[in-house]
Formats: structure tokens, sequence, C-alpha cells
């Protein structure tokens, strides 16, 4: 056990990589990882951009609904008997109609223009990351993470609070949650009059993902008015606004008409579930659906996806001791607990950590092997021997040796 | 990154944005100025004229705003911003992962459990006022347990940024036993600092009183450093020309502070770093190998959501390595304690079923190292423990 296992070693190394089943990729570059890493952000760049591309059409369509407005409004002032005054006080007001037109249209373009330059200030962002300020970039995605969680969960307070005290405003989607808040609050009371606007600002879009929200929202709509016995309304509000949807639910559709004839204190579970209230905390819960599709957002708060990809890839059966270092976020229970369902993280590779360092041990701090069989790093030895006159206590087991006694080990 | 191509197709959104804009504006005064044409001449026509006349200028603008057709001058330029609104997603699309939950499992984690730790992460990076925002908001009152101990680490850390060491000197007297215990030396590092302060700011005899008090308890243990100190008293109000000028060097307060940082998490047991922004982090470096993972897993989704270990390795940095992961290097099989890591007698290591295999299960038989010309003995074989 001289020298010579190293350059075996090093020779076997190559050939052993064919035996193993590793895939054949060589682990990525510390550039090549932040590379990856940014790939994950597609969601910076798409919310704000579906969110200045709803504007546009917003303002356009207002546009080309004032003009054609005006334009009717002088087709009917030539149509009609006006006397000459009246025409003149009609062709001055569509003056002003204009003149107000082109203000509004003035306006919107400015908001148009500060949300481009959101789209372009995140696109900076990404720029910005490099190898040299990654803590900070770190750093900063770790609030971004959070601040989405927080507009999620409609913690809107600590999301606003965050967002400011760390001067990210134009990297988060406070805005845009916003319009999402309007229309919870008002389910959550029971109100669903902004939901349905919503469906309506939204219609082409949510058709072409064949959302049927709408039809939920109108279903509710129908249960609150057998609710409350009015039939009549029931009936004719079913004939407008669920029949449409026939064709495509007509399951769903049969099962709320039912109801009709067994109302709200039925004790069949088939139909009282229509009636309770967690029925309106869905409807929440199915908004914050539609309205994160229909901005390009995961389905899922950011943060529940990275800790989840975090807490596998930490998961090792050593975490559920009791010597688990306190570095390992898996030595918390709170933690423990989240990853409990989770798989563990698999290795094909040794990669042996120095009980007393924390630190690798790998080639430039090869691990070494007491008597008793206990393996520490060279440099915790080395550190160990020279302020104790080559003595060597074992941390774990207190055994003690001499530095002389230790034997090198080859991890291949 | 790499962004130019996805700038230009984003600059070329905003130039048709603005494009579209103007045509509009242009459109809404080519209308208002026929209509206000118009309605001068309605004004400027007498009185008694025929009431034809005034509907012949109406019926005029009518035509004419006709023939302008307005909204047909619109469309052009809209449409081509239209493309350019449903190019610039599809774009983003094929550049970025365009949906990272594709290896999420369907596991809803415990809300309480995540707004706790979310709570003391707030606490432990100092951000007071937004953990006590959060809990208020996410009425998880009983995190504010976690806030305390991370308070009087803060209001020690923000003293020394004042240059103010009582608190810290406070706090290493408090724990002078455990502190000792741990290894650690902050407490004379913190009275060194206390010290070069006094010399330099208060005078020599201040400074010797000081040193008799406080350092010399650590005379004995650390004889190079208190000799040091005491031969800086040469120098008193002018140790930035001394041999000893690095003393004052502010880089001193910044490393203290960061160890007491340490020290203080660690007496309270807890990580140094926020185990939320590790995990999180951890995740960054994984997703990807997981979303790759999941492009060959399609039409296998059932499988992933009960997988007891991913079949992948994940790579993360070293900083993300708690434990001692040993694989066989002939079995390719992670080490347990059924099967531990055994150490040949020239120094490879092998798990214990491999060694068995090689063998032939007797311990006796001598065979060859797969890695070295070696012939060992699997009796001669000893267990490890990393
Ligand atoms: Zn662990
Ligand atoms: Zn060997």
């Amino acid at each position: 056990m001289s020298s010579s296992p190293m350059e075996v070693d090093s020779q076997l190394a190559n050939g052993s990589s064919v035996v193993a089943a590793a895939p054949a990729t060589a682990p990525p570059s510390k550039s090549g990882k932040l590379a990856e890493s940014l790939k994950l952000e597609h969601q910076l760049l798409r919310v704000p951009f579906e969110h200045y591309k709803k504007t546009i059409r917003s303002n356009h369509r207002a546009v080309e609904k004032e003009i054609s407005a005006v334009i009717s409004g002088v087709s009917a002032a030539a149509d009609s008997e006006l006397s000459r005054d009246e025409a003149v006080d009609q062709l001055s007001s569509l003056v002003s109609r204009l003149q107000g037109l082109k203000r509004k249209s003035e306006d919107g373009s400015r908001t148009e223009h500060l949300q481009a330059q959101k789209c372009r200030a995140r696109l900076e962002h990404l720029e910005s990351a490099e190898l040299e300020n990654m803590s900070e970039w770190n750093n900063t995605r770790m609030k971004r993470i959070l601040v989405d969680y927080m507009l999620r969960m409609s913690y809107y307070d600590t999301a606003v609070k965050l967002a400011e005290s760390s001067n990210i405003q134009d990297l988060v989607d406070i805005d845009v949650f916003l319009e999402a808040k309007k229309v919870i609050d008002a389910l959550q009371t029971k109100e669903i009059g902004p939901a349905l606007a919503w469906c309506a600002d939204n219609k082409s879009r949510l058709k072409k993902s064949k959302s049927k929200f709408e039809f939920q929202l109108r279903l509710q709509e129908f249960i609150e008015l057998v609710r409350g016995d009015n039939n009549m309304r029931a009936i004719s509000y079913a004939r407008k606004h669920l029949a449409p949807w026939g064709a495509t639910h007509m399951k769903e559709l049969q099962r709320v008409m039912a109801t009709l004839a067994f109302r709200s204190n039925t004790d069949y579970s088939f139909y009282k579930v229509l009636f309770e209230e967690k029925q309106w905390d869905i409807l929440a819960d199915q908004f914050k659906q539609e309205f994160c599709k229909l901005y390009g957002m995961t389905l899922q708060p950011l943060l529940n996806i990275y800790l989840q990809a975090g807490l596998s890839a930490l998961k090792t059966p050593f975490c559920y001791e009791d010597d688990c270092t306190k570095e390992d976020p898996l030595s918390q229970e709170a933690f423990r607990k989240l990853a409990q369902p989770l798989p563990y993280s698999k290795q094909h590779h040794s990669k042996l950590v120095c009980y007393i360092t924390k630190e690798l041990m790998d080639t430039e701090n090869p691990p070494l092997v007491l008597p008793n069989g206990y393996v520490y790093s060279t440099k915790a030895l080395e550190d160990m021997a020279k302020q104790n006159n080559g003595e060597i206590t074992c941390p774990r087991t207190g055994f003690v040796c001499d530095y002389t006694e230790v034997l090198k080990a080859y991890i291949s | 990154m790499e962004l130019n191509s996805i700038k230009d197709a984003f600059d070329r959104v905003t130039k048709k944005q603005k494009l579209s804009f103007s045509k509009s504006q242009e459109v809404i005064e080519q209308i208002g100025r026929e209509i206000e044409q118009a309605f001068l001449r309605l004004q400027s026509e007498q009185d008694s004229a025929s009431p034809s006349a005034h509907k012949l200028i109406l019926n005029e603008l009518k035509t004419k705003l006709k023939d302008i057709a307005p909204l047909s001058h619109l469309e052009g330029t809209q449409k081509e911003l239209n493309v350019g609104l449903s190019k610039y997603p599809k774009l983003l699309e094929k550049s970025f992962n365009p949906d990272i939950s594709k290896a999420y499992r369907n596991i809803d984690f415990d809300l309480h459990t995540v707004n706790q730790i979310i709570a003391s992460h707030f606490y432990r990076e100092g951000q007071f006022d937004i953990g006590d925002c959060f809990i208020n908001e996410s009425q998880e009152l009983e995190a504010a347990a976690s806030k305390s101990p991370f308070l009087e680490m803060f209001q020690i850390l923000e003293a020394m940024k004042c240059r103010n060491l009582e608190p810290a000197l406070g706090w290493a007297a408090r724990n002078h036993d455990q502190l000792n215990q741990n290894g650690s030396d902050i407490e004379l590092k913190l009275h060194r600092l206390q010290f070069v302060e006094i010399l330099q700011n208060r005078g020599r005899d201040e400074a010797l009183k000081y040193a008799r008090a406080f350092l010399a308890p650590f005379a004995t243990k650390h004889m190079a450093v208190f000799q040091k100190l005491m031969a800086c008293l040469l120098w008193a109000g002018r140790l930035d020309s001394s041999p000893y000028a690095e003393l004052l060097s502010s880089i001193h307060w910044d490393k203290l502070s960061a160890e007491l940082a340490q020290q203080f998490c660690n007496l309270m047991g807890q990580s140094y770093e926020s185990p939320l922004s590790v995990t999180i982090a951890a995740g960054v470096q994984g997703l990807p190998t997981l979303l790759k993972l999941m492009n060959v897993m399609t039409g296998k989704k059932q499988e992933w959501q009960t997988m007891k270990q991913l079949p992948v390795p994940v790579d993360l940095d070293k900083e993300f390595q708690f434990h001692s992961i040993f694989v066989c290097p002939v079995s390719r099989d992670q080490v347990s304690e059924e099967n531990p890591p055994m150490l040949l007698t020239c120094g490879h290591v092998l798990c214990k079923q491999s060694i068995t295999k090689l063998s032939k299960n007797n311990s006796t038989r001598r065979f060859k190292c797969p890695y070295c010309p070696a012939e060992v003995e699997a009796g001669q074989c000893a267990q490890l423990y990393f």
C-alpha cells in the first residue's frame, strides 16, 4: 500500500466509468449550472408580458369602440331630422367625446409604456446574473419566490412590505395579483359579479383553454336561487345561463337541475354537497388556477416547487438520524415533516464529508482511517496532531492513537 | 445569460405598439378634424338657411367618414402588433423551461409547517417587521416564538456596526462555559477588539486597566496574542503608524460579526444559513435534472408520484453535501448498515457484499483487489465509519 494504488486507481477510474450506469454527460460546469437555473425563470418574463399584452388589447378595443360610437353618432345625426342648433350641439358633443378618447388613449399608452419597462427590467435582471454576483442574485431570487408565495396565499400586506423593503417591485407581480384580489375577495363574501366580469373580460382566452369556470360560477348562482326558494327565477336563470353549456357539460347540468326537486335541506349527500359553504372556497381556488393559467404562471407557488425539488435532492437516510448536522435543513423537524412523502436522493458516486470539518474529502484532502475504523479528513487530523503533539482522539468514540498509525483510504 | 434575441424580439413588439398608438392617434385626430370642419360650416350658416342645408353638411360628413374608413386604417398596424404579441411568448417558451412544475408531485405541503418555516426565515434574516406582518396576516401567531433569540443576535450585531461591543461582550460572558466547550475563542477576540478601541481613543491608562481586568485571564492559554496586545501599549494613540496598525482594520469588525452570528446560531442549536434558503438553492440546482427526467418519463407519471428514491442522481454543489455517501465502485450500491464499507489492506474501499462475492464467501481465501495488484484476505478487511 505505497503510492501504487493511486496510479492504478486513476487508470481504473477511466475504465470503470464504462461500467457505471451513470449518464454519460460530464457534470455541468459552474456557468452551465447557472444557465440551467436561469432557464427556470420563464414566469419572470412571461407574466409581465401577458399583463402588457392584455393592456394593449383592452386599450385597443376601447379605441375601436369609441371611434365606432362617434361614427354612428354622425350617421344618426345625418339620418334624423335635427334643427341646425341640435346638429351643432350633437357635433360639439362628438368633438369633446373624441378629445376624451384622445386623452384616454394617451393615458393607456403611458400604462403600456410602464408595463413594457417592467418587462425590460426583468430581462435586464436575468442578464445581470453572473458567477461573480451569484450570492446577491440568489438572495433576490429568494425574496422574489417569497413574494410570489405571499401573493398566491393572499398575504398581500407582507408581499408589498417585502417587495418595498428589498426594492424589487419591478421583479414581482403585485399589480397583477391585485386584479385577482378583487375577484377572490368578492367570492369570499359570496358575491359572484366580479368573477363573471373577469370571465367576460377574458372570454376568448378562457374559451380557447376550454375553461368551464364560468359554468361553475353560473351553477353556484343557480344553487343560491334554489336555496332561497326562488324556483321560477332559478328556472329562467337556468334557461338563460346554464342551457348553453348543456352540449358539453350535460351531466353536471342535470345534477344541479335535480336540486330543484330536493331543495337545500336534502339529505342526499350527492346533492347536499352542492349546497355546502365550501363550494365558495372551491370556486375561489378554481379562480386562482384559471388566473395563473391565463398569465402563464405555475399553478403552485414557486416556493412549493423549489422546496419539493430541494428536499428530494437533499434527502438521505442519514438525515433522520440524531447526529444529522445542524447545517442540514433536514435536521429540523419542520423540514423532515415536509420531506416525509418525498423520494430520497440518489448518488452514483461516493461523496465523503469529514465529520470534524464538514468539508468534502477528495484527492486534495483525502480520507484517513484510524485504527478503530473511523474516517476523518487529512486536514482535520493534521490539525489535531499539530495541536496535541501527534496525538489523535476520535471525537466519536474517544479512542486515542498516534498520527503515524492512521492509514490512507482510496475511494474510487 | 444570452438574451439578445429575446431582447430584440421584445423591442420589435414595443416598436409595433408605438406605431399602433400613433396610428390610432392619427385616426382620432383626422375624424376630429372632419367633424370640426362640419361643425364650423354648420355654425357659419345663416339661421334662416333651409333645413336641407345643414342636413347636407351632415350627410357629407357621414360619407367622408365612411370613405376614410378609420377602423380599417387601424387594422393593419394592429395586425402586425398582434403577430409580435403572439410570437414573443412562443420565443420565451422555446428559450426557457415553460413549465417548471412538471416534476411536481401532487402532495400538499402542510400550510402551517411552511408558514412557520417562512416566519423563522424572516426573523433569522433580521427582517423583524416583515416577520411580524407575516404572522399576523397568516394567523401563525405561535411562530413568533422564533423571534426573540434572533432579536438579541441582531441587537448585538447592530451595536457592533456602531462600534459598540458592550452587548457582544455581555453575551460572550454569559455563555463563557459553553463557548469554551465548543472550542471558540470569540470572547478573547471581542476583548482584543475592545482593547484596541480603548487604546486608540481613551489612552494608555484606560487600556492597561482593561487589559488587567479582561485580557489577563487569557494570558496563559493565548500567550502570543496577549503579549502582542501588551506591546501595543507602547503606541497608545498612534497605533496607526505602528507595526500593529493592522489591528485597526475594519475587516476585524466584519469578520468578528460573522463569527459571532455563527457562534450565536450554534449555541441556539440553529444552522448558520437559513435552512429555507439552503433548501430553495438546492431546489434550483436540482430542478433542471428532475425536469429532464420528466421528459423521458412521459407516460410514467404515476410511477413518479410514488417513487421512493429518485431514479437519477441529482448533482448538487458541495455546500449541499451534509452526509458521507459511499457508493461501492464494484456493485454501485450505496452502503448501508447491513452492507457497510470495508477497508482492504491495500487501502481501497469496497462494500461488504462485494468482498464476500470476490472472496467466494471464504474469509481466508486470497483475492486480487479490483483496483490494484494487491492480494487481500476478506478476514483482514475492516469496517469503516465515515
Ligand atoms: Zn441530513
Ligand atoms: Zn487495492
